[in-house]
């Protein structure tokens, strides 16, 4: 009986898979909610970028019955419901969802370059005041590595992170010439990294090709939070045993952050997507819509479009 | 579990051993008990570990946030109530009931399955097509469970989609209650068949002779003769099955859609399980967070022995027939 059942089953669902997206979509139906867990950057990111930042780390704040998945699995689950609504890096975008628009600008890496689409967070570093370095090298390495974020060497290795670089025209082997210091041999220098955790693999990255570039350093990574990253560098830890050469953080650098002159900059942007089914009548969201999506104020998708 | 009388008989062994036999013997049989010990203090480690970590959060205030509540802990329905890394308002009551259901359900559906398919290779199938089918089923039985997971997440969760429509419900990309049944069934499936096989092989040659011999059909034999014979293997491969089911994360959690709160009885529901409580975001947290998996992790542990306990009075209930 049960194997009856079960070959009943199996044939089903050749079926079904065979003529599953027939029906057309209808816009009385309930908006399935995907977000990434409490823990992840990219949602305290995009709940910021529709200003709903109560929303990062609060799953009650959401509307109830909504999936928790991580960047792939929202990007799959979305290729099949129709209709569902979730968000992913932009990085990973492909032309089986819909990405939609921001504000009436299209997501793309242009747009996010020229500053239109707006969904989206900077990457930004500070370093220690440039009179408070123990010694010259460590300052002339620090300099050196943020320069070398700004080249193209730099920017490919960002892009391959999956982060959105800044524009950059001059690689490497062009600027090494005015640092002098990474003709020497550092491998006695240990230089300190922190902050932002959702930036430690991009610095991870970049810290492993520049190193070889300059003499060898040693790049020590202890990436604990946005906050972190001034704090260590300029702020009150500065001095203590957690002090770092270069912080990051995740987010545009606070009021309270202000650091002293040409220590701080931004070395790329990482961009989110609102995404829904190919067959979403939705085209564009403004982020009054996503919060109200994500806050449950919108049910069903008729609520949206009208 | 016969491994209790086998353990104390070891201990003993050595001390009576000493009258008779030989230095060399005695020397062997201590290094036997050493091992043994050593691997059975594994569990006392990893009990000690995760009792340790797992304790934590009830007993301190946790950096301030305040300690968690035991008793909320243990029956609310949300897994976390305010902001996290600022709440201390965490429970798994409701994934405690998800998991017993889901495993129950995956072992439901697996059983039948399992033990039919293990009655073919056993006493139906000709020889070289049993030593082919039981080769498959070791394959299966070693397939990583993230790979269930993918194909879980690739090929279940549309099927349960589009299984939803057809019952007029709008199910939430397939993620469900349904779905992580389907796939444990799957997953549990070649556990149950292989220990089921060997359970109906060692049944006695004599036993399903003489019941051909009173004139029963070999279909009779099998069912009313050799399945009963077997059974207590049977039910021993249901106890690993379970155990499997129940312990499950990855998989579980690319297919069950991560409820935060729950329980969900509902086919179509998202749900989540301790274990993929346990492993959402673990990567990522920190502080009270990522200690507070820990105590979730005692929970499971908790939740398994008692269901191998129930299960092992059960098959002793059930009873044994000359297996070899």
């Amino acid at each position: 009986m049960k194997k009856l059942v079960l070959l009943l089953m199996v044939l089903l669902s050749v079926t079904l898979v065979s003529c599953g997206n027939t029906a057309t979509w209808d816009s009385s139906s309930k908006i399935t909610l995907y977000t990434r867990d409490t823990s992840s950057g990219t949602r305290a990111g995009f709940m910021s970028g529709i200003d709903y930042a109560e929303a990062a780390e609060d799953d009650s704040k959401l509307s109830a019955g909504f999936v928790t998945k991580d960047n792939t699995g929202i990007l799959t689950s979305i290729k099949t419901d129709e209709y569902g609504i979730g968000y992913i890096s932009l990085a990973s975008l492909d032309d089986e969802v819909k990405g939609l628009k921001f504000n009436d600008v299209e997501p793309n890496v242009a747009n996010v370059i020229n500053d239109t689409y707006k969904l989206k967070r900077p990457f930004n570093y500070v370093t220690r005041a440039l009179d408070d370095f123990e010694n010259d090298r460590e300052k002339e390495i620090t300099l050196a590595f943020i320069a070398f974020l700004h080249t193209t060497d730099g920017a490919d290795i960002i892009t391959n992170e999956g982060a959105i670089s800044l524009p950059s025209s001059q690689s490497w082997d062009d600027i090494k010439s005015d640092y002098d210091i990474c003709s020497l041999d550092n491998s006695d220098i240990t230089i300190k990294f922190g902050g932002s955790d959702s930036i430690e693999k991009i610095a991870l990255a970049l810290t492993a090709a520049f190193s070889p570039k300059c003499g060898n350093f040693i790049p020590e990574h202890d990436h604990t939070g946005s906050s972190d990253g001034f704090k260590r560098t300029q702020g009150t830890e500065k001095d203590s045993a957690n002090y770092k050469h270069i912080g990051f953080a995740s987010r545009p650098f606070k009021e309270t952050e202000k650091g002293t002159d040409d220590t701080q900059g931004q070395l790329a942007w990482d961009a989110i997507v609102a995404i829904v089914h190919l067959d979403n009548q939705l085209d564009n969201v403004t982020a009054e819509d996503l919060k109200k999506i994500y806050r449950g104020d919108y049910g069903i998708w008729t609520d949206l479009l009208g | 579990m016969s491994s209790k009388n086998e353990w104390l008989t070891s201990l003993k062994q050595p001390l009576n051993l000493k009258k008779k036999k030989g230095l060399i013997d005695f020397v062997i049989q201590l290094i036997f008990l050493i091992l043994t010990i050593i691997s059975a203090s594994f569990i006392v480690i990893i009990i000690v570990f995760i009792g340790k970590e797992g304790i934590k959060p009830f007993i301190t205030d946790n950096g301030g946030i305040g300690n968690v509540d035991l008793i909320r802990f243990l029956t609310g329905n949300e897994w976390l109530k305010g902001t996290a890394f600022k709440s201390n308002l965490y429970s798994v009551g409701f994934a405690i009931i998800n998991t017993l259901y889901i495993s129950l359900l995956a072992l439901l559906i697996a059983m039948p399955i399992g033990v039919l398919t293990a009655l073919f290779i056993a006493k139906i199938a000709s020889k070289k097509l049993s030593a082919i089918m039981r080769t498959i089923i070791e394959l299966l039985a070693a397939v990583p469970s993230i790979v269930y997971g993918l194909f879980g997440s690739g090929l279940i969760l549309v099927f349960v989609y589009n299984l939803a429509k057809i019952f007029g419900v709008q199910s939430q990309g397939g993620n469900s209650v349904l779905a992580t049944i389907l796939v444990l069934a799957m997953m549990i499936l070649p556990t149950i068949t292989a220990l089921s096989e060997v359970a109906i092989r060692s049944v006695g040659k004599e036993i399903e002779n003489g019941s051909l011999a009173l004139g029963a059909t070999k279909t009779q034999t099998n069912f009313k003769i050799v399945l009963t014979s077997a059974k207590s293997g049977i039910f021993s491969a249901a106890i690993l099955g379970i155990g499997r089911a129940l312990g499950e994360a990855t998989a579980v959690s690319l297919v069950a859609g991560n409820a935060q709160s729950g329980p969900s009885l509902d086919f179509f529901k998202t749900t989540s399980t301790l274990t993929s409580i346990m492993l959402q975001g673990l990567k990522e947290t920190v502080g009270l967070d990522y200690d507070i998996r820990f105590s979730v992790g005692l929970v499971l542990m908790a939740v398994i022995l008692f269901s191998n306990l129930i299960l092992n009075y059960a098959k002793k209930m059930v009873g044994n027939v000359d297996v070899k």
